[in-house]
This record gives structure tokens, sequence and C-alpha cells, in this order.
């Protein structure tokens, strides 16, 4: 009885609605940070850790599988900076992942390029410099640029560029380009497998801190300061628009850097990867896991590839309509995704003072 | 000359299947301010009640009949469930309307497998100008879409069910005061641009043939025709999908088509980025 009491009361609150919800979660989590016990980080560590441990008990197949997960988890890392940090709806970042994908692969074949040192590199500024220009275009300007303008931007920018992809013969056409060869380091191939898994894990690791520390210093909270109130920000004598740029050519180039990677993996491209399927699948995961942190991109591109994968066999055809339903229920009680289950609000938009703050309570 | 007969027509009926399909999708991004990411799927499955009813041996034109109700019924039925939580946020309406889209699609999807299937045109056969032949069902749903797009008018600038409408976009606080239900309204709204997509999707079917991805064909270029044509008004993305139907089906016959497809886009996104109010500025029907 006194289980069920308690249930009770946790139901109510949520019950009332979003606001008594938050405020609950962040009491909690300010209790918890009191108590200096922070759920981020052990979310971080179990997710890493299992990451390391995968290729062990996992069969070869389900190795090549999780490597591919790693790279799309990487692509939604790129996404979840735009969108979740700084609120660009960017409904075109296949456009980055995938040209760079093209890149790598024309590099490939036409120039026997496939140094790991030449081409990793390549295809992150292929993606930089596109999202550069199309960054640059949709967001700067006189007039700052309306959220509905820029996602249509983006949107239509990856559809004309999947259009331009199947329609044009030296890129492959509809059957885009096969058979890339692998990359290599000096005489090492890189070829599916343990090695490749873990090549690209560290690569997602060192992406993920770095984008860690880039959300949790000044930039980072001006950044959050644009996705909440984007005309305050912009009267702090902030360039909104310049940051917005910014921060959208990084998500670029690590979509780029992602991209050629899958390029790599799967050793062929097609025009898919640069058109709107791949671009909003890249939506589904963030939303999925939890936009605004960058563990819910991760935990979201894991989750539903591997459902996805599970389901494959005997479920194929309907699971695209239980992901639509499951990603409408989210949208609708838990626009904050599956990560808000474990992560209260003010752990979710994080402290970014925390020395200072440190300091000040050791002085007291 | 008799070739550029042809042409003058195709691209006539293309652009009337595109201001087709955008009138509903423009109704609601204007009076509403939401991008209908479902919208697509409303067209397709216009489309599948039409296939089903000839599938089911009923003549075309019934099904044809009954899609917009069918699909504006539903539209009021989804507008009441589900997109009445978006009103406050355009991006997480998109979102939503995405997801809601997906669901449609793929159960479409489930329902028709990876086919195409043909519906037969209910009025067969061409009309004879001379020597010149052209299809008299495109040519029939040229005069529909001047019909349709008569009647939005009319029903929007005539009669007081425009007027309230127009009044709950305007301003929806004085709306309600002055005894409008603007929930019953944006739901009668919401449901009759899907009716308009429910019919463009009936009329379309037996041209382009009925596949899941029927309705995701046209959706980007339905936006792009909106922006363009300036959200807020009727006329607006009527236009806009004149514009834009038209130069896709123009471009092709003068350049590469690849080229062409992706230059109205481009240009479509350069001339929003340099005029965001797009061709037709302002309020009125």
């Amino acid at each position: 009885m006194p289980k069920v009491m308690g249930a009770l009361k946790k139901a109510i609150p949520a019950e009332i609605g979003g606001e008594a919800d938050a405020a609950m979660e962040s009491s909690a989590a300010a209790g918890q940070a009191a108590s200096g016990r922070k759920v981020l980080p052990i979310v971080e560590g179990v997710v890493l850790v299992a990451a390391l441990l995968a290729p062990l008990v996992l069969q070869d197949y389900l190795t090549v599988f999780a490597t591919r997960v790693i790279i799309l988890a990487l692509f939604a890392l790129s996404f979840d900076l735009v969108w979740g940090y700084a609120g660009i709806m960017s409904f075109g970042q296949a456009l980055f992942f995938g040209s760079a994908g093209y890149g790598v692969a024309l590099l490939a074949r036409d120039l026997d390029i496939t140094n790991i040192f030449l081409v990793l590199p390549a295809g992150t500024i292929i993606g930089l410099t596109f999202a550069l220009l199309l960054g640059g275009f949709l967001l700067l300007g006189r007039h700052p640029s309306s959220v509905i303008f820029v996602s249509l931007g983006t949107l239509t920018g990856s559809y004309a560029a999947d259009r331009l992809a199947r329609g044009w013969y030296y890129l492959g056409g509809q059957n885009g380009i096969p058979s890339i060869a692998p990359m290599t380091l000096g005489g090492y191939e890189f070829s599916e497998g343990p090695a490749f898994y873990y090549f690209v894990l560290g690569i997602l690791v060192v992406v993920y801190l770095l984008c860690r520390f880039l959300v949790r210093s000044q930039f980072g909270l001006a950044l959050a300061g644009l996705r909440e109130n984007e005309q305050r920000i912009a009267f702090f004598g902030y360039k909104a628009q310049h940051l917005k740029a910014i921060i959208f050519t990084i998500g670029g180039a690590i979509a780029g850097l992602a991209g050629s990677l899958y390029a790599f993996h799967e050793g062929f491209v097609w025009p898919n990867m640069v058109g709107v399927v791949v671009s909003t699948q890249v939506v589904l995961y963030v939303l999925f896991g939890g936009s605004g942190t960058l563990i819910g991109a991760v935990i979201g591109t894991v989750i539903i590839e591997g459902v996805s994968f599970w389901l494959s066999d005997n479920y194929r055809d309907i699971w695209p309509i239980i992901l639509g339903l499951l990603l409408l229920l989210v949208i609708l009680f838990r626009p904050l995704g599956l990560i808000s289950f474990l992560l209260g609000e003010r752990e979710r938009v994080g402290s970014f003072d925390a020395v200072r703050k440190e300091k000040r309570d050791a002085a007291s | 000359m008799a070739n550029a007969f042809v042409a003058a027509f195709e691209i006539l009926s293309f652009g009337a299947i595109i201001v087709l399909i955008v009138l509903g999708l423009g109704i609601i991004a204007s009076m509403m301010g939401i991008f209908n990411f479902a919208q697509g799927e409303f067209v397709l499955l216009g489309a599948y009640i039409t296939y089903l009813a000839y599938a089911k041996g009923l003549p075309v034109w019934a099904g044809m009949v009954a899609a917009p109700f069918v699909v504006g019924a539903l539209g009021f039925v989804l507008e009441a469930l589900i997109i009445r939580r978006f009103y406050a946020a355009p991006i997480v309406a998109m979102l939503g309307t995405y997801a809601l889209g997906l669901i449609i699609r793929e159960a479409v999807r489930g329902l028709i497998g990876g086919f195409y299937l043909t519906v037969p045109e209910p009025i067969g056969g061409s009309i004879d100008i001379g020597t010149i032949h052209i299809s008299a069902w495109r040519f029939t749903i040229i005069v529909i879409t001047l019909l349709v797009m008569a009647g939005c008018y009319l029903l929007l600038s005539r009669t007081s069910f425009g007027l309230r409408m127009r009044a709950t976009l305007e301003n929806p606080s004085l709306a309600r005061a002055s005894g409008i239900s603007t929930p019953l309204m944006y739901g009668a709204t919401f449901a009759f641009g899907s009716a308009l997509a429910g019919l463009a999707g009936a009329l379309i079917v037996p041209v382009f043939s009925l596949y899941a991805d029927l309705g995701l064909r046209f959706l980007i270029q339905g936006f792009v025709a909106v922006m363009v044509g300036g959200v807020g008004s009727f006329i607006g993305p009527v236009a806009g999908a004149g514009v834009i139907g038209t130069l896709s089906a123009a471009l092709p016959w003068v350049m590469a088509p690849v080229v062409a497809d992706v230059l109205v886009f481009v240009l479509a996104i350069v001339f929003i980025k340099f005029r965001p109010q797009g061709l037709i500025a302002g309020k009125g029907v």
C-alpha cells in the first residue's frame, strides 16, 4: 500500500502539467547536485563502458552493425549541436553528411586517395564548406531569417542535392558510387570489424568531448540563450546570426566527418545519403533520445537503430508505423526525449560557472 | 506551333496540379501558421480512397467525390486530438505532423505494398483541336482547379464562415471576445485544408498512379510554393504555386532536366531570402 501511495504522489505532479513536472525534476536534480551526485556523468560512463565492451560480446556481423550505429551517432551529435543547443532546425543535415560521403568516394574512385589522413580531413572540410555556404546564406543577412525559413531552406537544399545526385551521371545516378576502396593507414587497410569499430568509437569519444567542452563554455552559454530567447541575446549585444552560422558550420563539419566514415564503412554511397530520408532520420534519433543533451543524441541513435535492426526480420513492415507512433508520443508528452526520464531539467541545461560557484561555496 | 501548344498545355496542367495540392497546404499555413508535413500524406490518402473505390468495383468518380469528405473528416479528428497541441510552437508542429505523416504513409505502404497501382481516368480519351490532341482528363483537372480556386476565394471573401475564419487568423483573442469559437474555426480550417488535399490526391491519381511516396513527391514543392507566394493570405500560396508549377514544368523544355529540377529550388530559396514576405505580401483574402 505505501508503495502505491508513493507512485501516486509521483504521478500526480506529472499529471498536473509540464511546469510542475519540470519544477519537481529540477528540485530533484538540485538535491542531487547538492549531494554531489550527478546523473549525466553516470549515464555517459555507462554508455561508454557498454560501447567499449560491445565487440567482445557481439558476433562479427553485429560488430559491423554496431560500427554503423556509432557513425550514425556521430552524425546525430552534429544535428543535436545545431538543433538542441542553438535552436536551428536543420532539416537538411544529410546534405553535409552525404556530400562528404560523395566527396571521399570520388577521391577514392578517381584519384585513388584513401589515406586516412587525407580523406577524413577532406570529408570534414567538404561538410564544413557546404555548411558554411548554406548556413551563411540562410542565416546571415540584414534581416534575421525566420525559423521556418531556415528549416525549409535546409530541407529544400537537401532535397535538391538528392535530385542532383540522382540525375548526375558523374555521381553514378540512382545507383550511387559502389565498391569504394577501403581507407588505408600506411599499408594497413581498414575493413569492417572490431578494429574499425574501435577507431570509430575513438573518433566519437574525441568529438563528443570537444562538443561537451564547447557547449559548457561561454560560447555554449550564449547558444543556450539563443535557443531560449534569441531576441534577448541579440539585445545583450551578441551577434546572434554569427553565433548561429558558426555552430551550423561546426555541425556541418562533424556531419562531414561522419559521412566520410560512413562512405568507407559501407563501401558505397547512394543518393538517399544526401536526401530527405537521412535528414529526417537524424531528426528522429535526436528527438527520441533527447535534444539538448549530447548523450541523448547517442542514446536515441542506438535505440532506434537497435530496435529497427532487431525488428527488421519479423516486423519490417510495421516498424516505421511504430516508430512514427512512438515519435508522436515523445513529441506530445516528452518533448525533451527519453533522456528526460533520467535527467533533471537543471542538469540538462547545465551549470556554466561551476568553478566560480565552488570557490564561493568554499569562501562562505 | 502545334508543339508549342502542347508544351503550353503540359505546363499549364502541371501548374494546375501544383496549385491544387498547394491550396490546402496554403490555407493551413496561412490561416493557422502551421506547416503541415502530413499534407502530402493527406494527398496520398485521397489517392488511396479513390483506388479503393475503383478496386471494389465502384466507378472512379464515386471515389473522387468521397475522398475529400473522408480525408476532411480525418483532418478534423486529427486536429482535435493532436494538432491542437502544437499551435504555440511552429517547429514542434512540423515535427509532430511529420510523425503523423510517417504513420499514415507507412500504413498505406503496408496496405498497398511497394507497387505502383494504376487507376483509370474517369474521363478518358483526348480532346482534338485540329491536329493537336490533349488529354481530356488533364484538361478536366485544369477546369476543376479553376473552379476550386474560385470556390475557395468566394468562401473566404464572401461568406460569414470565411469572415470568421479570417478573423480568427488575424486576431484570435478579439475573435474569441466577439463570440467566435476559435477552436471550432481551427478545426474547420484544418479539415477544409485536409479535404482539399484529399481532392487533389483523388484527381491526380490517374495521372501519377498510386504509390506510397506520392505525397512526399509534392510536399517540398508545395512548401517552397507557399513560401514564395507568401504566408498569410489565400492568394499568396496560390500565386506561388502557379509560379513554381509553371517553372518546374517549363524549365525542362529549355535545359537539361536535372539542372532545371535543382535550379527551381535554388531560385525559389534565393527569392525567399531577399523577399521573405513573398510575392504577395499583406493581408486581404
